[in-house]
């Protein structure tokens, strides 16, 4: 199991940080926190390496460190890291430069087994994508951004199942609201749903929705199934039977209390360029956390 | 669907959102391509056009590598017929692109060799520990230098002092503080008021220069041109002090103890070495080779010499030149030279620019009036959007072809050229202190304008009672 976890500065990325090593520490997943920069024009690339390059020399961070150095500092206050390096300070030194563009640093983990910043520059969603297809995640963790075309991207166009952790509040009594019907993608979306639920110590709400006004059998089977697993695992689950339109239907259920899992959608990517999909009219539509499982 | 995968599929349209700008632009040209030639316009000159057209709208959406739209470029001229393949590689070459390569890694070598302490002590010893001071230092130091030698280099070796000096007045050098802005500006804006003091201060004066001679409209010395610019650099530093004081105003007045922890930093690196004193002494050699040898030999070959000594005294590694030097944007003003000579012997320079005077003057009824805006005016403009040189490599051949001193209109259309306020795009600088993230795209437009106005004005009034003088 890998996750990326995408953050942008401390002002506004805690929450994602803080949703996301909790997910990664119940999966025991390799995580790699991401720290995207802004893009360089590249009329001025080579001048602005060279500027920074200077800058190592005053000793003054280039762009992005203190972001990467906050997100050290979260791990070690939280002990996700192990505490012989926590005294050493964020290791900038070793933050090595891995290809154009991209800088690393491994940090041993204590909770995790593998556990690395990265620094990357460039167009947010190309920077992800390459990311994401290079080295194989199996979940993006990224803050709501203000920007919905941006999430829409990330939607269509990174490989990977992917949380967006849109008005996550910390105060608020999450329950998940995991979307069931007789779809393969079901049996994943289920999986993360036990997941996330123990990572969050927080309750299910299953539901199906039939558009017709009918409950075909499967749906009903597939309601069950999920429930089964989910008291299986120690995580209270409640079936809940909708009739309506999905998107509208899951969209009120969520208000903005419930944390959405949801299959990703099995339409090809020309359809869902033109006509959308259900988990992007869902995201597009709610204002609350959302993973779409791939 | 048609037995591609999802994957292959989801690949295709990444790739076309993300390319919009390119198949666009392949569609007009295609579509350009059969529109029957103005009349007035020759085939060549159309289809030239037609490689402009495309060339501006890549270069500006940024949609392929800057490399690609060089290699793009040349390889239309060839195929659309406008100069044969040796025509083309011959256009592509010229002094200003040795200029403009022997400037880049000269930018190099200088700021390899740690000068930037030695420039941090100066500044400091002479502005003092006054805010007001330090400000009209940067602009004047970055205004100075700039003049001799390329923006990007004087912005690399001046940012790390301000970001220094930001830092011990115990501000975050993560977080924009008025301060911080104030500093940085007058870095960015005081090296684009510099680069128009003398033909070595930017690639596109060296351009303008190699358009005279290259269309045989005249030619200008090294210290003509400072006679012709200088006055403006000299009346514009206090102004650009002035306007981002009282624009960005901080509430830090006096930096005394950040001064101070500068200097004891600064002191510690000890006596220039003997590197760096011959550092200092190639680059006067290139200086006085630009004064004094450049009418004979040429400003790209002095430059290069330098580079040659530089290398050769072993003060620079050829990796680190390679390693930072922009081939793209070498191979980039390559092609958009060629480009403009191409505008200019197929016609279409003249051809747009007898359009541009008819219809502009039915605007302005007068056609001095016209020239002026369109080598200022769209010049200023369009250096924000484009780079200033990649500007002036492509306006050049049209704004010498609207008649009128080529000389005036030439040195008019560089220094226009510098006024690069306004967005991040515009110059190296500005992206230089835009990367540091605590400049944000609107920063540029609260000062920018002002400046821009002010600088508008005083071209106009320089160009109408100074230059007549030294005609």
């Amino acid at each position: 199991m890998k996750i990326l976890i995408a953050i942008s500065s401390k002002e506004y990325s805690g929450p994602t940080l803080d949703v996301g090593m909790n997910i990664a520490r119940v999966l025991n997943a390799s995580t790699t926190i991401v720290d995207v920069g802004q893009k360089i024009s590249e009329f001025s690339m080579k001048d602005v390496s060279l500027a920074n390059e200077l800058m190592d020399t005053w000793d003054i961070d280039r762009p992005g460190v203190d972001v990467l150095e906050w997100a050290y500092n979260y791990l070690s206050e939280n002990k996700f890291i192990e505490e012989q390096s926590i005294k050493d300070g964020f290791p900038k030194n070793l933050l090595i430069e891995s290809g154009s563009g991209r800088a690393e640093v491994l940090l041993k983990g204590t909770a995790l087994e593998n556990l690395s910043l990265i620094l990357r520059n460039g167009d947010i969603i190309k920077e992800l994508r390459d990311e994401v297809d290079t080295k194989k995640y199996d979940l993006t963790i990224i803050g709501g951004s203000g920007k919905r075309s941006m999430a829409h991207d990330m939607i269509q166009y990174i490989d990977s199942s992917i949380f967006i952790v849109n008005n996550f509040n910390k105060k608020v009594d999450y329950k998940i609201l995991l979307a069931v019907d007789d779809s393969p993608g079901t049996a994943r979306a289920v999986k993360y749903g036990v997941r996330v639920a123990q990572a969050f110590n927080i309750k299910v709400d299953l539901i199906t929705i039939s558009k017709d006004g009918h409950l075909g059998k499967e749906y009903k089977k597939a309601s069950k199934k999920a429930a089964k697993m989910m008291r299986r695992s120690g995580v209270e689950a409640k079936q809940n039977f909708e009739i309506g339109d999905p998107v509208d239907t899951i969209i009120e259920t969520a208000g903005d209390n419930h944390i959405i899992i949801m299959g990703a959608s099995t339409q090809s990517p020309i359809t869902k360029f033109f006509m959308g999909s259900k988990p992007l009219n869902v995201m597009e539509g709610s204002n609350c956390p959302i993973l779409i499982v791939k | 669907m048609f037995g591609f995968s999802a994957r292959s599929i989801s690949n295709v349209l990444f790739w076309v959102t993300r390319k919009k700008w390119l198949i666009l632009s392949f569609l007009l040209s295609i579509s350009f391509f059969y529109v029957p030639s103005p009349e007035g316009l020759t085939p060549e000159g159309h289809r030239t056009l037609i490689i402009v057209s495309v060339a501006l709208i890549l270069i500006i959406s940024e949609s392929i590598p800057l490399p690609a739209v060089a290699i793009l470029i040349l390889i239309m001229e060839v195929i659309l017929g406008v100069d044969t393949a040796d025509g083309v590689a011959s256009s592509f070459m010229s002094d200003a692109v040795f200029f403009i390569m022997g400037s880049l890694m000269l930018a190099v070598a200088l700021v390899n060799q740690g000068l930037d302490k030695r420039l941090a002590l100066f500044v400091i010893n002479v502005t003092g520990n006054k805010t007001w001071r330090i400000v009209l230092g940067f602009v004047t130091i970055s205004a100075f230098l700039s003049s001799f030698i390329g923006e990007h280099t004087v912005a690399a070796m001046l940012l790390p002092v301000a970001l220094a000096l930001i830092r011990n007045a115990g501000l975050s050098t993560n977080k924009a503080t008025r301060l911080s802005t104030l500093l940085l500006f007058s870095i960015a804006y005081g090296c684009a008021i510099g680069s128009i003091g003398t033909p070595s201060g930017g690639g596109r004066n060296v351009i303008m220069i190699g358009y005279l001679s290259e269309f045989g409209m005249g030619t200008i010395s090294y210290l003509d041109w400072m006679k012709f610019a200088y006055p403006m650099l000299i009346i514009e530093i206090p102004i650009v002090a002035a306007v981002l004081w009282y624009t960005f105003t901080p509430e830090q007045k006096i930096m005394d103890s950040s001064v101070r922890k500068l200097k004891v930093k600064v002191a510690k690196t000890g006596k220039l070495t003997a590197n760096q004193i011959m550092a200092i002494i190639i680059f006067l050699f290139v200086f006085f080779g630009w004064i004094f040898l450049s009418p004979f030999i040429g400003l790209g070959i002095v430059a290069l010499s330098g580079v040659f000594l530089y290398l050769s005294f072993g003060l620079i590694e050829w990796q680190d030149i390679n390693r930072n030097t922009n081939w793209g944007v070498i191979l980039l003003f390559g092609s958009a030279i060629s480009l403009g000579i191409q505008m200019k012997e197929t016609g279409a320079a003249l051809w747009i620019a007898e359009q541009t005077l008819f219809y502009l003057d039915l605007i302005f009824q007068d056609v001095g009036i016209v020239r002026w805006f369109v080598s200022v005016i769209v010049t200023g403009l369009l250096t924000n959007l484009l780079s200033n040189a990649a500007t002036v490599a492509v306006l050049g051949p049209i704004i010498l072809d609207m008649g009128g001193e080529p000389i005036i209109m030439a040195i008019m259309t560089s220094i226009a050229s510098a006024f690069a306020y306004l967005t991040v795009v515009a110059s190296p600088t500005c992206m230089i202190i835009h990367s540091t993230g605590l400049i944000t795209s609107g920063d540029y437009f609260k000062a920018g304008w002002k400046l821009f106005i002010i600088s508008v004005l005083l071209l106009l009034i320089i160009s109408t009672f100074y230059w007549p003088m030294l005609l």
